[in-house]
């Protein structure tokens, strides 16, 4: 049984397509609910573990422990006047925060989560092509930066978008190309070797330790897609005042923000699926989310950890650093697991 | 005298170092000290609200004499007392008051002396304690 099923056995009375739509629709909004506390609750845990690592104790006065703080930031934002700026583009300078705001909680969908005791499995979207659509989807976010920085008519945010274009095109293929070799060791084991869920189900031992150059080279470039220290061209906070976002305010800022936080979440969730193991472990059929969740937690940690500590780097030194090491690395990574796969069968 | 080259390091090496820097932060203990719900420690001889006993003070004016700022000035408060004729009592100004004890230490009766207290602020615009707001203790001092 699975999240779906008993969904669609809940409202298997209306007929056949009635109770699918019902079905998705409820499970998208579950999705979305849970989704977005989720991020809320990533953003209490860096802002808490920020607050450690400088030695303050960060958020503590709404609710207990400061737990309130972020729901209250969020009505806060809500609440807020919007400012246009006058010369905008309008329509582009509209859609740029909703357009990152959905593709983000659309690669949430594309993911298997494991199953927890009663729930069964949970998942909304099952494709067969799962990761190509997953890392489609994930190639929109850019889009609407781009699309903010444009028509913002104002040229921090201009110089923000064409760095933030100039970083996501030097490290999109190396991260590519990690997940294809992640592919060619799945194709070996699994028929549907596009499937996330049978990609996750393939890992007796986790693809992390049999390529540790793909693990790298993938999650460098999941911080440079979340675009946090040491990979924040976007924003550049001490030279462009704000990057993209410039001239964003209330909760179109808020979205940029979600944005920002919900790729990290995401990308955490993406490591732990395709290279720690995801959800496997003993008694899998009742504790997969469990898993699935600590492990995403332990790379949140690091992540956090790494952007507290990097300066960021320069964007001609970044672009170097994606074509000339990381997409060699990945070359040779994918070589390995050729080889791996073909010659020693593992 | 001979400068020490920085010898090559493996890369990536100095980064993890960095990181492991950074996570060994998180956990120790936060230096926030939540100052209403909780106080910083002080010192036994921490000093710094000045009080007067009016009963013993004699009006002698050597406390206005020695203060090095010119924080304590002597004003006439009419009140019944056998060793102070001229009824001359000291005003206290901690706007400019440093904490120097001098007046502690020349008072001869033992009159004017300095205490733990330190939460002294205030909304009036001024920090001039009046004799009878120097005998009282803090809480029951008009802000």
């Amino acid at each position: 049984m699975s999240l779906l099923s008993r969904t669609y056995s809940i409202f298997s009375i209306l007929g056949y397509y009635a109770s699918t739509f019902i079905t998705y629709l409820i499970d998208s909004i579950i999705l979305l609910l849970v989704a977005a506390v989720a991020i809320i609750l990533t953003i209490y845990f860096f802002r808490k573990y920020m607050a450690r690592v400088q030695l303050r104790i960060g958020p503590n006065r709404v609710g207990k422990y400061g737990t309130l703080q972020l729901i209250a930031d969020a009505l806060k934002l809500m609440g807020k006047e919007s400012i246009l700026p006058r010369l905008r583009d309008d329509l582009p300078y509209k859609v740029a925060p909703i357009l990152v705001f959905t593709g983000l909680m659309i690669a949430f969908s594309l993911l298997p989560y494991g199953s927890f005791f009663w729930i069964g499995d949970v998942f909304i979207s099952n494709s067969g092509v799962g990761i190509i659509l997953l890392f489609a989807v994930l190639a929109i976010m850019p889009i609407g930066e781009l699309l903010a920085g444009i028509s913002s008519h104002n040229k921090y945010s201009l110089t923000g978008a064409l760095r933030s274009v100039a970083k996501d095109i030097s490290f999109e293929v190396p991260m590519m190309i990690s997940v294809l070799a992640i592919v060619v060791m799945a194709s070996a084991r699994t028929p549907e070797s596009l499937n996330i869920a049978s990609v996750v189900s393939s890992e007796i031992l986790p693809y992390g330790i049999l390529q540790p150059l793909g693990l790298f080279v993938f999650y460098i470039g999941m911080i440079a897609r979340a675009s946090y220290s040491p990979f924040d061209m976007g924003e550049s906070e001490s030279e462009l005042v704000s990057g993209y976002s410039t001239e964003y305010s209330g909760m179109r800022f808020g979205l940029f923000y979600v944005g920002m936080f919900g790729t990290i979440l995401l990308g955490s969730f993406i490591v732990s699926l395709f290279y720690l193991g995801g959800y496997n472990g003993p008694y899998q059929w009742n504790l997969g989310l469990i898993y699935l969740l600590i492990k995403a937690v332990v790379v949140i940690v690091i992540s956090f950890t790494v952007w507290l500590t990097m300066p960021r780097i320069r964007i001609d030194k970044f672009v170097n650093l994606g074509w000339k090491y990381l997409f060699p690395i990945s070359v040779i990574n994918l070589i390995l697991a050729g080889f791996l796969t073909l010659y020693l069968g593992w | 005298m001979e400068v020490k080259e920085p010898g090559r390091k493996i890369p990536l090496v100095g980064s993890l170092e960095g990181i492991m820097t950074v996570f060994k932060h998180s956990l120790m203990k936060p230096v926030t000290v939540q100052y209403p719900e909780e106080k910083e420690y002080t010192p036994d001889r921490f000093r710094f609200r000045i009080f007067l006993k009016l009963d013993d003070c004699v009006g002698c004016t050597l406390c206005e004499q020695v203060c090095p700022n010119k924080s304590i000035k002597m004003e006439t408060v009419k009140r019944e007392n056998p060793r102070n004729k001229r009824m001359i009592y000291p005003d206290v100004n901690f706007g400019t008051c440093t904490v120097c004890r001098n007046c502690e230490e020349i008072c001869p009766t033992d009159a004017i002396y300095l205490t733990h207290v330190f939460e002294t602020s205030r909304t009036k615009n001024s920090f001039l304690y009046s004799p009878e707001e120097l005998s009282k203790p803090e809480d029951e001092v008009v802000k």
